[in-house]
């Protein structure tokens, strides 16, 4: 039984790629997500909330994908999530522009956003996480030094 | 029951009932009528009497030289009409596959793709044909309800078909069930109106061709 | 699984399971992708969700083959889907839970008194109506009663499983037990259907999740199926349409057309009349759905696809009687009545015709 997936795809060699985003020889479909990718970074640069598109909604062929992917570029920046399975968060050469691929613990690809923002929200630590390993630190280092310390806070929350 | 259940279903049964009670009347009602006592000696055999039937089916098929000038185009477009309207009706896999389910014989149909262009050049067709019967001072004055009814209700199914392979207006199964429902109304239709003309033409046309030529006259 | 830490918010559970709030923000982004919701409320979700206590949930199961539980339980490893299961808290299922017998329907009635108006019912089979209900009982209690009790305090219904949305398979001719989909018997609470023989595991936890994190019902079509999961046909989104519009259709399994791929339309698929996420979604993760494993589409999220003729008769072709295969014999029979009958108005014709012509010809002479 053949299968899309299995039609072999030819890539034709573009233009040689510099270190800057070729724009020439692009299709439609990429420049109309690089178009989107310009105004999220307007918003995000104008001081409103970052934003994401999902490129699994993206009708986008895997030629497309692949011209997407250089067109973007790779950044400085990659960092491996271990929460639930795989998850890889890379920068991509345009400076806010990270591409996000979250895989279960199958290694099977559940989810893929390309996320216009300072850091990926996935990758900060939420306040309400720290507060509570503030209080968990200093227990322990009480517990440790086998004295309480100071301040009024006690070893309560486990 | 939703539309579709009842299109292809109930409806159906009692279309194709009617279909096959009302074409045997018909087709019996004429066939044991009386043919005039012939009083003049043949002319030809009985064979050459058969053969010239058999004969004149073809040759009314067009019309004489002398009228081609004038009765071409409306030839041209009732042919054209018919060839796309057999293509589309027997050629269509679906379509087939109903038949098939019928008389239990299936044979290999058209690409999908070009039934629908086909499809789109009958429809067309078909208004063309509407439009010369309106305009045409001669033909509307012999058209009656029975040609314009006969019209529309085959149009109706030619539209809902391509609605439903389009997906056009509203969801599938309605379209489909619009369709099937269509048919169902053509083919009650069928054997009290014009469209019997589809068993009658040949018939005719032999029998008048026999005559003729038993007589010794041109058919 | 259920009434255990009590109190604790969604996120607070799911520490306790071992799933970080990053893993739960992986979740509900994935679910929100599946479901075509836009990027910012995956992330959305996940934050309100982990504040907030679980959501109470009760799943009642009745006339049923448990197929449509496992399918939501039963996977080869934990996927991300399990973690539903730490969202909510689901306060009786017979199936899953410890708890048997008196103390079990125990923990139903607290449960539904102490989450008046607020829990998800959740229900799988279909409600058998005949000989009083006795059909389908447990503690003593009949389903409809059980039912009728318990979409008192709901919130909303969500029902699991083509035989609780439609009637399903108790519900097909001649229905020996009078069966009844979840819609015939509740009228006065919003209904979500996620149909399916079973329905794709991802549709049932995607539903839930949405619901209970917006606490509105999701757009549904007119058989209040989730219009972003049932909004399109097997036929559209399938990968072998271009063999349909070709005309390449295989003609019985196995053969070469089958081997190539081509279209299965004429071995019985209702692909395009069936509603469903199959095409897209798929099984199992995402390996594959009864198409492009070679079987036609069975149509199992439509209403009474029981009853709908063969499996394996393409959809364009006739069926006769209900609730099998066409049944040329009966076809034969009613055409040849219909001849009979027309020959005896035709030769009637005739005759009122010859007599004429024959009153004609004397008239003429």
């Amino acid at each position: 039984m053949s299968r899309l997936a299995d039609i072999p795809i030819r890539i034709e060699p573009s233009v040689a790629v510099e270190p800057l985003i070729p724009v020439g020889g692009l299709g439609g479909g990429v420049v109309a997500i690089l178009s989107e990718l310009v105004t999220l970074l307007d918003r995000l640069v104008g001081g409103e909330s970052p934003g994401a598109i999902d490129v699994r909604s993206l009708p986008m062929s895997p030629l497309d994908r692949t011209e997407l992917q250089r067109a973007l570029g790779a950044g400085e920046v990659q960092a491996t999530l271990d929460a639930q399975g795989r998850s890889t968060i890379r920068e991509t050469r345009v400076s806010g522009v990270w591409w996000i691929e979250h895989f279960d613990q199958q290694g099977e690809l559940i989810a893929e956003m390309i996320e216009v923002a300072r850091v990926p929200a996935i990758l900060s630590s939420a306040p309400d996480e720290i507060a509570a390993s503030a209080r968990d630190l200093r227990a322990r280092i009480a517990v440790a030094c086998g004295t309480p310390m100071g301040g009024g806070n006690h070893a309560a929350h486990q | 029951m939703n539309l579709l259940d009842f299109a292809r279903g109930p409806a159906l049964k009692v279309a194709l009932a009617v279909f096959c009670l009302g074409v045997t009347w018909r087709i019996l009602g004429f066939a044991l009528l009386r043919i005039r006592r012939e009083l003049s000696k043949p002319r030809a055999s009985l064979f050459k009497t058969m053969a010239g039937g058999a004969l004149a089916v073809g040759t009314r098929s067009w019309p004489h030289r002398e009228f081609i000038g004038r009765t071409g185009p409306g030839e041209a477009l009732g042919y054209s009409y018919h060839i796309g309207l057999f293509a589309l009706i027997l050629l269509f896999t679906p379509h087939i596959l109903f038949l098939g389910s019928l008389f239990g014989i299936t044979w290999p149909g058209l690409p999908s793709s070009l039934i629908t262009v086909i499809s789109v050049l009958t429809l067309t067709l078909f208004l063309a044909v509407l439009f010369r019967r309106v305009n045409n001072p001669v033909m509307r004055m012999l058209s009656n309800f029975d040609d314009y009814f006969s019209w529309f209700v085959t149009m109706l199914v030619i539209v809902t078909g391509l609605a439903a392979t389009a997906h056009i207006g509203a969801p599938y199964e309605r379209l489909l069930g619009l369709h099937i429902l269509s048919f169902d109304v053509l083919l009650i239709w069928f054997p009290f109106g014009k469209l019997m003309h589809a068993f009658y033409i040949f018939p005719s046309r032999a029998l008048n061709g026999a005559i003729l030529t038993r007589r010794g006259a041109a058919s | 699984m259920p009434l255990i830490n009590e109190g604790l918010t969604v996120g607070e559970n799911l520490r306790l399971h071992g799933v970080s709030r990053r893993a739960f923000i992986k979740f509900c982004t994935a679910t929100a992708s599946a479901m075509a919701l836009p990027p910012w409320m995956g992330t959305a979700m996940a934050e309100q969700l982990r504040h907030a206590p679980r959501p109470s949930v009760v799943y009642l199961s009745f006339q049923e083959c448990t197929g449509c539980f496992e399918s939501l339980t039963r996977s080869f490893a934990p996927t991300v889907e399990s973690l539903i299961f730490n969202v909510i808290s689901l306060d009786y299922d017979d199936t899953l839970m410890a708890a048997a017998g008196e103390a079990a329907e125990a923990a139903l009635a607290e449960a539904m008194k102490d989450n008046f108006g607020k829990y998800v019912l959740v229900i799988d089979g279909s409600v058998p109506t005949g000989a009083g209900g006795a059909y389908c009982t447990s503690g003593g209690r009949s389903a409809v009663d059980t039912l009728r009790e318990a979409a008192k305090g709901a919130a909303a219904i969500v029902c699991v499983g083509t035989c609780s949305s439609f009637g399903g398979i108790p519900f097909a001719d001649p229905n020996p037990t009078d069966a009844w989909p979840v819609t015939a018997i509740v009228a006065d609470k919003p209904i979500i259907n996620v149909s399916g023989c079973p329905p794709i595991p991802e549709v049932i936890t995607g539903t839930l999740l949405q619901f209970v994190t917006t606490g509105q019902v999701p757009d549904l079509d007119e058989h209040r199926r989730p219009k972003v999961f049932f909004g399109n046909t097997i036929h559209d989104r399938c990968y072998r349409r271009p063999f349909y519009d070709e005309g390449k259709f295989a003609k019985s399994f196995d053969d070469e057309g089958a081997r190539n791929g081509w279209c299965l339309y004429e071995l019985g698929c209702k692909g395009p009349t069936t509603h469903n996420a199959c095409a897209t979604i798929k099984w199992n993760g995402g390996t594959s759905f009864p198409i492009e494993s070679g079987h036609g589409c069975l149509g199992c999220s439509e209403p009474g696809f029981w009853d709908k003729g063969s499996f394996y008769a393409a959809q364009s072709s006739t069926e006769w009687g209900k609730a099998g295969s066409p049944s040329p014999r009966r076809a034969l029979e009613l055409g040849g009545a219909a001849v009979a009958a027309g020959a005896v108005l035709g030769i009637a014709s005739a005759g009122v015709s010859r007599s004429r012509q024959h009153q004609s010809e004397r008239d003429e002479s």
